[in-house]
């Protein structure tokens, strides 16, 4: 079944980087919605179904660690697989993330971290088959 | 040492980013390679500073096209944002190397910066291509390494 994806970060050009890569990673795609913070997140993600989101820490408006707050607090979207795509280097705020249920990708990251982390956060994909 | 990491951070984001090899030297040509453009982040946490990331020789348009995956140029908006994007990746890198990986920073939006102010305490260069990339870590609060 095609994957809805939302992208959430405040730099357009990351946000075209992310989809460049997935388009090539072979994965089924169907939706992808783009997002520069995370309020735009949390309004697009209001009755529309998402199989992913790929969100950024560092944003204006509402950064990504409060946006996944939001979304766990939400029965809704309490189990949306989140996967975190961030220059973060702080050991303290990624274990405080991880405990959050968002799997963890750390720029600069190849096509192949991101088409493995997907597909380990996405668990029912069978990685054998998904782009080979 | 802060230039070490300096470099490896930098090599390795042009690397996986750009798909930019850095040259094993930098040659007359590359050192004399006028500016393009400078960008810089700052960030503030137990310390604070910026990092600027300074383009020479042509690179900025092909970093560009190369980190979107385009084959023609992409306007000159998206060419400084690129380079913004690059700095923000390298200054994430780099500030646990510094400060340790349990500290807390902000990184400000990358900005387009035209001049420099501060004498960095760290600056590397790395050859790219027929160009080169320049790279100057300021801090300005830091007990050690302002001394």
């Amino acid at each position: 079944m095609p994957l809805n994806i939302l992208v959430v970060d405040d730099s357009s050009v990351m946000r075209m980087i992310i989809i460049k890569t997935l388009r090539l990673s072979k994965l089924p795609l169907g939706e992808i919605l783009e997002a520069a913070n995370g309020q735009e997140a949390l309004e697009m993600v209001d009755g529309k179904w998402i199989d992913l989101a790929l969100v950024d820490i560092n944003m204006p408006v509402m950064d990504g660690e409060e946006m996944i707050n939001r979304l766990r607090e939400n029965p809704a979207t309490a189990d949306l697989p989140i996967l975190v795509i961030s220059t973060e280097g702080s050991e303290t705020r990624k274990e405080r993330l991880i405990q959050k249920r968002v799997g963890f990708i750390h720029k600069p990251f190849t096509p192949e971290t991101l088409r493995f982390a997907i597909l380990r956060r996405l668990g029912g994909l069978d990685e054998q088959n998904a782009g080979d | 040492m802060l230039e070490t990491e300096l470099y490896k951070a930098a090599t390795l984001t042009f690397e996986e980013m750009g798909f930019l090899l850095p040259t094993p030297e930098i040659g007359e040509q590359q050192l004399n390679a006028q500016v393009e453009a400078m960008v810089s982040v700052e960030f503030k946490g137990p310390f604070s500073g910026k990092l600027l990331v300074r383009v020479c020789g042509g690179l900025l348009p092909i970093l560009a096209a190369n980190m979107l995956g385009e084959e023609n140029v992409p306007p000159i908006s998206l060419q400084y944002d690129a380079l913004g994007e690059i700095a923000n990746v390298i200054c994430g890198n780099i500030l646990p190397c510094i400060a340790g990986s349990k500290e807390l920073f902000c990184v400000s939006t990358p900005k387009m910066v035209e001049s420099i102010d501060l004498p960095p305490v760290a600056e590397i260069q790395v050859g790219l291509g027929l160009g080169r990339a320049d790279l100057l870590l300021f801090i300005s609060s830091h007990p050690v390494l302002t001394e």
